[in-house]
């Protein structure tokens, strides 16, 4: 019963952690009440039609009454055990905007990131490091928490009309807006399906900005594999997938790169060398560990 | 009736009930454009002007109203069923892509581009003026 009443209370202390650290990274005015999102179910989501977004319960936003603000702040989730980023939020103002040209952001690797090329694609490369909060809103360059791997489609023709359209209000009536922005990853997918975007005008309570949508992360004429981020052109088939050395642990069932040190410290009876796909590792039940991300 | 409407890059007008986008120096000009005449509009469009001159004339039927050769601007109402009985259209590109649920109907069958003008927006880079005539 104490062991019990023990793993509860670590429990309930990793919950106030993790919600404390979504008071944190207040750029205004201290910490914000932020309140945690809910994720969106991605099998409530309609299949891509050709259309780049679809509106979510009615176009209709999902701040609290108590979330209304006039002091502008930016909070980005801490990444996941598997590298990937969560929900970011903010209530832009004029003051959040950028005063200086952006800087490079190709260091950082995003989950699932692949560097390919197809010539169907506008600038040949599939993959954006798309910013969930643009920059033209918060100034943000290369902030991990704040870039996914997203489809060239999916930042130029999906997400970037609604960053514009809250850059423009915001520079043009210097109020505010709530801005949330949340991947929606299927199980340990390392690349989101898609983004959930919830914006807000605070001054005018939503008479000039009110949306809440759902954004998919594809690219016409390409297949992606979101488990892993590979790709191939629509009507080809799958190209092999490369063999990679893992080492497993047959007990916890998580699988690490040969250099990680949770591999070099396992039990040898839990121990097995494997040389495999990624993708056969997960459908075997096996998750990736959260400190080598293989 | 001379009609007035603010575009996207892709000919969008509204999103969720709402305008795209809005800019002070471009309300300026539409009132130019309108000189001498009323301005129609809706009472949502009335809205954007804080203290609208005696020429802004708000209704919620206001293309009914509307005389030969004055200017009515639609954000909230559809213009393309009013472009019939149009004498001239004058379309404010912003030049920038938004959302949107209601679009133009574009390209302009049957319309000449009379005149074309550019001008900086108070939060808008490049604002570009198109009027087109039958």
């Amino acid at each position: 019963m104490k062991k019990r009443n023990r793993a509860l209370l670590s429990l309930v202390l990793l919950l106030a952690l993790l919600a404390g650290l979504w008071y944190l990274r207040s750029a205004q005015g201290g910490p914000q009440p932020v309140r945690p999102p809910a994720a969106v179910d991605l099998e409530s989501i309609p299949p891509f039609s050709g259309e780049p977004y679809v509106a979510l319960a009615d176009n209709v936003p999902s701040f609290l009454p108590g979330e209304m603000t006039t002091s502008s702040y930016e909070v980005y989730s801490p990444l996941d055990g598997l590298g990937r980023c969560g929900a970011a939020s903010a209530c832009v103002g004029v003051d959040l905007m950028p005063t200086e040209e952006r800087e490079s952001i190709g260091q950082v690797k995003p989950s699932g990131w692949q560097t390919v090329k197809y010539d169907c694609v506008d600038g040949k490369y599939l993959y954006n490091r798309c910013h969930l909060i643009g920059f033209q809103l918060t100034g943000e360059n290369a902030n991990k928490q704040n870039l996914i791997t997203g489809t060239r489609y999916m930042n130029v023709d999906g997400m970037l009309p609604f960053e514009n359209m809250v850059a423009d209000y915001v520079k043009e009536t210097e109020n505010h807006v709530l801005y949330r922005v949340i991947p929606v990853y299927s199980g340990d997918d390392l690349v989101a399906g898609g983004v959930q975007i919830e914006a807000l005008s605070v001054e005018d309570k939503g008479q000039g900005v009110s949306f809440n949508v759902y954004v998919y992360n594809v690219q016409p004429g390409v297949e992606i594999d979101y488990a892993t981020g590979e790709s191939w052109l629509e009507g080809e088939s799958r190209p092999e997938a490369p063999e990679t050395a893992y080492v497993l642990n047959t007990s916890s069932k998580k699988f690490h790169l040969p250099a990680c040190s949770g591999a070099s410290s396992m039990k040898k009876e839990n121990r097995e060398e494997y040389s495999g796909s990624r993708e056969s590792l997960i459908e075997q039940g096996y998750k990736p560990c959260g400190t080598c991300n293989p | 009736m001379r009609i007035a409407v603010c575009i996207d890059s892709r000919g969008g007008m509204l999103f969720n009930r709402r305008r795209q986008s809005q800019d002070r120096l471009l309300r300026q000009d539409l009132l130019s454009e309108a000189a001498g005449g009323p301005l129609w509009m809706s009472p949502y469009s009335r809205e954007q002007f804080s203290d609208p001159p005696e020429m802004v004339r708000a209704a919620e039927d206001f293309p009914r109203r509307a005389g030969p050769g004055e200017m009515c601007f639609f954000e909230d109402l559809d213009p393309a069923l009013w472009l019939a009985e149009a004498e001239e259209v004058v379309l404010y590109h912003w030049n920038r892509t938004y959302p949107s649920d209601r679009r133009f109907p574009l390209p302009l069958a049957g319309w000449t581009l009379a005149r074309r003008e550019e001008f900086p927006g108070s939060s808008h880079e490049k604002i570009t003026k198109e009027v087109y005539r039958r």
